[in-house]
């Protein structure tokens, strides 16, 4: 009953890829239009992509750039996050800074950071890394925020520092919340990897995109999108691996142990 | 009403002036008992004259706890009895150096207590474990942050786990346990590393009435062992009456300490003795008669 339930469970993503490329498929040869391949079309074409050395090194650099900004974020945004959660000095200063930048959307900003940082690395990069950064702080903050005060106090009691208190109660505490926020930025990671390499047009995988579109080459377009798509599923997946791994300890509801003494 | 409330002074003190005490129960035993033995107890904790204002919203302040001296002797249990709000939580956190007095000092040792510190092991009614750590991690934690190696905090602990009657659920993450087992783990990790002061706010207040009575007995058992101080905020009678060797009872806004009772029923205590003990009935009875007194007088006032 349970082995069957599981089978079921892990296969439910893989049914709904099949089904979403199904949906593709009709809808690609009922329009039969040029710009709408195919989805088994555009799945050949793949391959064909990820063989061209010149492609492949174009992902990789967008791969690259996404894991520099993304870790970079996490790195200045969690203790941040956490440092606004527990002290309202820290969160009266940055909070409106904070407040200003939460609702741009970051790629717009891409223009004016390539004036500065020209089309390279730096300016893509940067963009991520605040793309990245918001929803890790306000998770980090609001993880920090609940951290309760009588296990703060009972860490005092045993002889833990300001500091040791912060990165062995509050950090461990709030990871559950500040995974989540790194899994939205994840994504967020990803879409503006994809947009500011539309909007500064060099070098990456949303260079190949773009410029497939503008030679018509609707093939490699989706092609691209499904190989973005993929890295996306991938990476989220990876992702939340990794969460549960770290914090198995906080899921509410899990037959683990319990049954089974 | 004002005439009710009487101060604490240090014991010395009182047997020197022959004071009657605050305690109108069974005065025949408790005069000059101390006294006679010689030996006086030691002072662990000190409260002198402390008062506790919060600042609240709007300008206004609230005086939380009002002029409270209290002396706690090395060894004794001594409960702190009152109704919700009277200050109860608030004096213990100031004793654990969670929250500072307005006014007044509280000594540990006879030193000010300017903070927390490993002397002073808090208990709380939410637990407060350490959800990511199983309840061996968390029993460990103050051995490990003490600098005692692993393998000997793993046995140190072990043996705690066993006291508490967890044996079994070393590997356990809190969410796996109930709340009595989850208490039963706080007051492991508070005993694990040796405060010379257990401080319990309302540590048994969150479970159910057949928990709350097994842990009570488990708590007089272990500390009818090894005798730490204990400082046990609760607001029920019974439970105070039941482990303690002093009851303290407070009244409501500003809290002060109304009187101070003397649990003078011999130990080692057994429940089902205790409960059809008339002296132990008429501690309850009359500390009962005492808090609502303290009700009525707020009210008329
Ligand atoms: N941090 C705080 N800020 C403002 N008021 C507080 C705070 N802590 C406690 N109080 C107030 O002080 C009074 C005593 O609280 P507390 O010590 O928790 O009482 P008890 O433990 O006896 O129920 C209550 O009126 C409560 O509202
Ligand atoms: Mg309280």
């Amino acid at each position: 009953m349970t082995s069957a339930r599981n089978i079921v469970s892990k296969l439910s993503p893989l049914l709904a890829c099949l089904g979403l490329l199904a949906l593709w498929q009709v809808a690609a040869l009922w329009l039969d239009t040029e710009s709408f391949p195919t989805a088994w079309h555009a799945l050949q074409t793949v391959p064909q992509v990820l063989g061209d050395p010149e492609q492949l090194l174009n992902i990789l650099d967008s791969i690259r750039r996404m894991v520099i900004g993304f870790s970079l974020a996490v790195l200045i945004a969690i203790p941040l996050g956490l440092a606004m959660g527990r002290s309202a000095r820290v969160s009266a200063f940055f909070n409106p800074l904070l407040m200003m930048i939460y609702p741009v959307p970051k790629a717009a900003l891409m223009p004016v950071i390539m004036l500065w940082l020209g089309v390279g690395d730096a300016s893509k990069t940067l963009v991520i890394f605040l793309g990245v950064s918001l929803p890790v702080i306000y998770h980090s903050f609001q993880g920090a925020k609940a951290v309760e005060e009588k296990m703060l106090w009972s860490g005092a009691a045993m002889g833990l520092s300001g500091l040791q208190r912060m990165i062995r109660i509050v950090l461990p505490a709030a990871l559950p919340e500040i995974l989540t926020g790194c899994r939205t930025g994840l994504v967020l990671a990803l879409i503006t990897m994809v947009t500011s390499e539309m909007i500064a047009r060099q070098s990456g995988a949303g260079n190949i995109l773009f410029n497939a579109m503008d030679m018509a080459q609707y093939d490699t377009v989706f092609a691209m999108i499904i190989i973005i798509g993929a890295l996306g599923i991938v990476l989220d997946a990876a992702f939340d691996k990794l969460r549960w791994r770290l914090v198995k300890w906080a899921e509410p509801h899990q037959e683990i142990l319990l049954g089974a003494s | 009403m004002r005439g009710k409330v009487r101060k604490l002074s240090p014991p010395s003190e009182r047997q020197a002036t022959g004071g009657r005490m605050q305690v109108p129960l069974r005065p025949e035993i408790d005069t000059g008992t101390g006294a006679t033995s010689g030996e006086r107890a030691r002072a662990m904790i000190e409260i002198a004259s402390v008062s506790k204002r919060f600042e609240t919203s709007g300008r206004k302040s609230h005086l939380a706890l009002s002029d409270i001296n209290l002396t706690v002797n090395d060894g004794a249990f001594v409960s702190i009895l009152g109704p919700s709000g009277c200050g109860k939580s608030t004096l213990l956190y100031i004793v654990g150096g969670f929250v500072a007095p307005s006014e007044g000092v509280a000594r540990m040792k006879g030193a000010a207590i300017t903070g927390p510190g490993p002397d002073r092991g808090p208990v709380f009614q939410e637990f407060a474990l350490f959800p990511w750590k199983t309840v061996l991690g968390n029993v460990m934690y103050g051995l490990r942050q003490q600098g005692v190696k692993r393998t000997e905090a793993e046995a140190q602990s072990l043996r705690l786990i066993e006291m508490v009657g967890l044996k079994g659920f070393e590997h356990f993450y809190p969410k796996e346990l109930s709340g009595g087992m989850k208490q039963r783990v706080a007051i492991a990790r508070t005993l694990a590393y040796r405060p010379s002061v257990l401080l319990m706010d309302e540590p048994f207040g969150a479970l159910d009435a057949h928990t709350r009575t097994r842990l009570q007995n488990d708590l007089l058992n272990i500390w009818e062992r090894d005798r730490k101080t204990v400082l046990f905020v609760t607001h029920s009678v019974e439970e105070a009456v039941f482990l303690s060797d002093k009851v303290v009872v407070m009244t409501r806004a500003p809290g002060r300490i109304k009187q101070i009772v003397d649990i003078d029923l011999p130990r080692p205590r057994i429940r089902a003795e205790l409960l059809l003990d008339s002296h132990y009935q008429k501690y309850v009875v009359d500390i009962e008669r005492m808090i609502d007194d303290g009700r009525d007088d707020a009210e008329h006032s």
